[in-house]
């Protein structure tokens, strides 16, 4: 039985955070809902019944499901692939898989057609081609690229906070083989991880837009997003405005039928109650030609995936423009000085700011929801902070610009607003996956000996949730400085952020400084994310390895 | 407060804090106005500089987005409180018109207007810059004179920017559509002879210079742009034009009495404001001002703006009836 103190704790955090929620995902909502009753219920039949609505929405749902069914199995294959020993260059691999998540999706997209479409730079160079790159099977792709590292996160996160090394240990002594092991030790636990990479992996497509709008509409594929995007691009009018919204509250509905019932009903499911520390050393298996096929595929995956497109953009940004070869003789570097300006330094700079802020509060928040949903009401908000982030951006800016405009409109803060809005579930959801390691009755005993609560906090629960805790963040702060949609229509004078930039660039059509950008934003965020990458493998190497670091430095 | 304590508060505070001290709020004693546009920045901002340069002490606080997003800022600030611009300037008319029928812009423009010729202005708005769709063509492929070559044999596959994406494609769909001669039916022959749609001009110069389409449908500031830096494609104004898409400029309805706002307008429809826009790189709607590259007697046609605005819908889907999306 809970203590009174805990259940009232319970109670006001789950006040609190619902109330965060109300401000910054409901009352948005709503107000949307609001505004289509006002303004469009009369056409509201006439607007779903309209031609190539049906197709745009089968084609969204059929992307998300065949995304989330290729990307997830993919990307927890990989992270047990990675636990082996004895796969060559295994310490770099965690790396490089997170490579196409810091890459802007826009600039995936673009690299893409650049690298495998018809005059593209394998056409040119090799004389070989993909002409699917354009359309509904080169968007899936791309899309599994970009997806994959997250699925690889939540597993590997699930992984480094999950794994029972002396259970299967136990399996493969009593004579259990690697496969069964496999399928009755190791994913179970996994459970909750696989499931909450899932629901991101599907939401996040069923509201992709950048990929869908590069590689599916010029071959006539068209989603939900795309169909948004081209209702108010040529509708300054109040009846496009409010289709846009109907469109957008669609892919809310679809989330809702979708992702609350799983929240709800498996939630409570998979989630098993353990100790906070994993009892023995990870298991050491002994060298086998497999693991040279596992670095073999990473390889492949990599270098077709990322590589090969970003070389491509990398020559279109060093060549003067587009239908001149990419030989050494015509390389220039004025794409890039034509991008480098003071304006769109600063603008680098908030953008920065604004992501490492973001991400920071995400993370508390994403903590909170996760801590309380063991409870009915606390599930449901895991479920509603689910519900902004399939909103297209877009229309989730036009949602707080509506809600908050007249007090805010213009400032950095409702473009950070926006972000903790659109993002919540994206750091709720991995800490999530990871929060069983942490039973209640630690903490109590830890507050019994007479820590105090933040003590009781950071010395049981923060250490075995440090690698979820930094996964998140690490999302949470790629994902809001690549952001654009929702900045770039927010924004206000001395507030314009990166998106602004992007946007000139893209506006002004021009291959070679697109391409620059692209390669000055991939290496920004690269950039950060190797000594980051560093930090969570030392906070992950088990305590006595790293005192043994801290003792032998100088 | 122990010691601890005050430590996460220390970090926490200014964290939460941050953010909220870096709004935008300019303070600042100066006159301002807030233009909203989707002209490029290349071209936006010497105009700006110009104008706050000859009239000291003001400020144009600039919000600059695609036609989209800038559709979608105006509609959020009307339902939140009113339009928050003093000036509008669109990239196309029939965004504008929208704006004129929800009565946020219009009802005066200033007297120079009268220069700009009458197919770009109203009552409501004033042209002050120019699109001019052309034709582009690959080197290897003789330059067509008229658009209706594009439906011979020499030019296989046609690249075709999306009338549903960019304004410029509709007006020149619109301007086709209603041309003797040409019709839908002109785009029912360039796609059976294997055109295809891209999304905007710029898709289409890129997809010429690359050897993808032999000829397309673009503007001239994107063609000769990629001309001019080394791509292997030649420009074009067919028979019977160029298409003429005018960027209007229109007085935000709330701020009908703002000098500034009128004055900025009226530095943009001047000679001086026009010159600065062409030395900038955009076709100026002033007639006699030096701009982007012309060629002598060169044709041009103006598409039937109302009229397209009123069958915007029906021209769409007949047209996707021949190129689908």
């Amino acid at each position: 039985m809970r203590s009174r103190p805990a259940v009232l704790g319970q109670r006001t955090g789950l006040l609190v955070v619902g109330s965060i929620v109300a401000l910054l995902v409901v009352l948005p909502v709503l107000r949307l809902g609001y505004v289509v009753w006002d303004e469009g219920s009369t056409g509201f039949a006439v607007l779903l019944a309209r031609p190539g609505l049906g197709e745009a929405v089968t084609n969204t749902v059929l992307l998300a499901v065949a995304v989330t069914a290729v990307a997830v199995p993919l990307g927890t294959l990989v992270a047990l692939g990675l636990r082996r020993a004895d796969v060559p260059g295994r310490r770099w691999w965690p790396f490089a898989m997170l490579l196409p998540v810091l890459v802007p999706q826009f600039v995936l997209g673009y690299s893409w057609t650049q690298a495998y479409g018809r005059g593209g730079f394998t056409d040119t160079t090799l004389g070989v081609q993909w002409a699917p790159v354009l359309g509904p099977w080169g968007v899936l792709a791309v899309l599994v690229v970009n997806t994959v590292p997250l699925t690889y996160l939540f597993a590997a996160v699930g992984l480094a906070t999950r794994a029972e090394p002396n259970l299967e240990r136990a399996a493969r002594a009593s004579g259990a083989t690697p496969m069964s092991m496999l399928r009755n030790v190791t994913l179970p636990l996994l459970r909750p991880s696989i499931a909450a990479a899932s629901v991101v992996s599907f939401v996040l497509t069923l509201e992709s837009f950048a990929i869908p709008q590069v590689m599916g509409t010029p071959a006539g594929f068209t989603t939900v997003t795309t169909t948004i995007y081209r209702d108010l691009s040529l509708g300054s009018d109040p009846v496009s405005f409010v289709e846009a919204i109907v469109l957008a509250l669609l892919l809310v509905a679809i989330t809702v039928i979708v992702v609350v019932p799983a929240d709800l009903w498996l939630g409570p499911r998979l989630r098993v109650t353990r100790v906070a520390d994993p009892e023995g050393a990870p298991i050491v298996t002994t060298p086998r030609s497999g693991s040279r096929w596992i670095a073999a595929g990473l390889g492949g995956y990599l270098l077709l995936g990322v590589a090969v497109p970003l070389v491509a953009l990398l020559a279109a940004a060093v060549t003067p423009a587009v239908g001149v070869s990419p030989s050494p003789g015509n390389w220039t570097l004025d794409n890039f000085s034509f991008v480098i300006t003071s304006r769109n330094i600063e603008a680098l700079g908030r953008s920065a700011m604004l992501a490492v802020t973001a991400a920071a509060l995400l993370t508390l928040l994403g903590g909170c929801v996760a801590v309380l949903e063991r409870g009915r009401a606390g599930r449901a908000l895991a479920s509603l902070v689910t519900l902004t982030l399939v909103l297209p951006g877009s229309t989730l800016a036009v949602a707080l610009l509506i809600t908050y405009g007249r007090w805010l409109g213009g400032t950095l803060t409702l473009i950070l607003l926006a972000y903790l809005a659109k993002l919540w579930a994206f750091a709720h959801r991995p800490i999530s996956g990871a929060l069983d390691r942490l039973p209640a009755e630690e903490l109590q005993a830890a507050r019994a000996s007479g820590a105090g609560p933040l003590t009781a906090v950071r010395t049981v629960a923060l250490r075995p949730l440090a690698p979820a805790l930094l996964g998140a963040w690490l999302v949470c702060f790629v994902t809001a400085l690549h952001e654009v949609t929702m900045s770039s229509l927010l924004y206000g004078p001395g507030s314009d952020t990166l998106a602004v930039v992007v946007l000139n660039s893209k506006e002004l059509g021009r291959i070679g400084p697109t391409a620059a950008l692209s390669v000055l934003l991939t290496l920004v965020t690269v950039a950060p994310a190797g000594p980051i990458w560093l930090l969570v493998r030392w906070l992950r190497a088990p305590r006595r390895a790293r005192a043994r670091s801290l003792a032998h430095a100088p | 407060m122990s010691r601890r304590r005050r430590w996460w508060m220390s970090v926490l505070v200014p964290l939460v804090l941050l953010p909220l001290a870096c709004g935008s709020g300019s303070d600042e004693e100066s006159d301002a106005i807030t233009l909203y546009t989707c002209v490029n920045d290349e071209s936006i901002q010497p105009i700006i500089e110009q104008f706050e340069s000859d009239n000291p002490d003001t400020e144009v606080e600039l919000f600059r987005a695609p036609t989209g997003d800038l559709n979608a800022r105006v509609a959020g600030d009307v339902r939140s409180g009113g339009l928050k611009a003093d000036v509008i300037w669109a990239c196309d008319p029939l965004t504008m018109q929208g704006y004129v029928d929800q009565d946020l812009v219009g009802a005066w423009t200033p007297e120079a207007s009268s220069e700009i010729p009458a197919q770009f202005r109203t009552d409501d708005y004033v042209g002050v810059a120019v699109l001019y769709m052309v034709a582009v063509h690959h080197e290897d492929v003789p330059a067509p004179d008229s658009w209706s070559d594009l439906k011979g044999p020499d030019y296989g596959p046609v690249g075709v920017p999306d009338p549903s994406v960019a304004a410029s494609a509709l007006g020149a769909l619109g301007y086709f559509n209603q041309a003797a001669g040409y019709g839908l039916d002109f785009y029912s022959a360039l796609e059976e002879q294997g055109a295809e749609q891209v999304g905007t001009p710029d898709d289409v110069t890129a997809g010429v210079a690359q050897g993808l389409y032999q000829a397309g449908i673009t503007i001239a500031n994107s063609a000769y742009l990629a001309k001019d830096a080394g791509s292997p494609i030649g420009v074009v104004w067919p028979e019977p034009g160029a298409v003429a898409i005018y960027g209007p400029i229109a007085l935000a309805r709330d701020s009908a009495d703002s000098t500034l706002a009128k004055d900025f307008i009226s530095y943009v429809v001047s000679e001086p404001g026009q010159q600065v826009l062409a030395d900038a790189g955009s076709y100026p709607a002033l007639p006699g001002v030096t701009g982007p590259e012309v060629p002598a007697d060169a044709p041009v046609v103006y598409p039937d703006w109302p009229q397209i605005t009123a069958d915007k819908d029906t021209l769409l889907s007949d047209y996707q009836q021949i190129f689908g999306g």
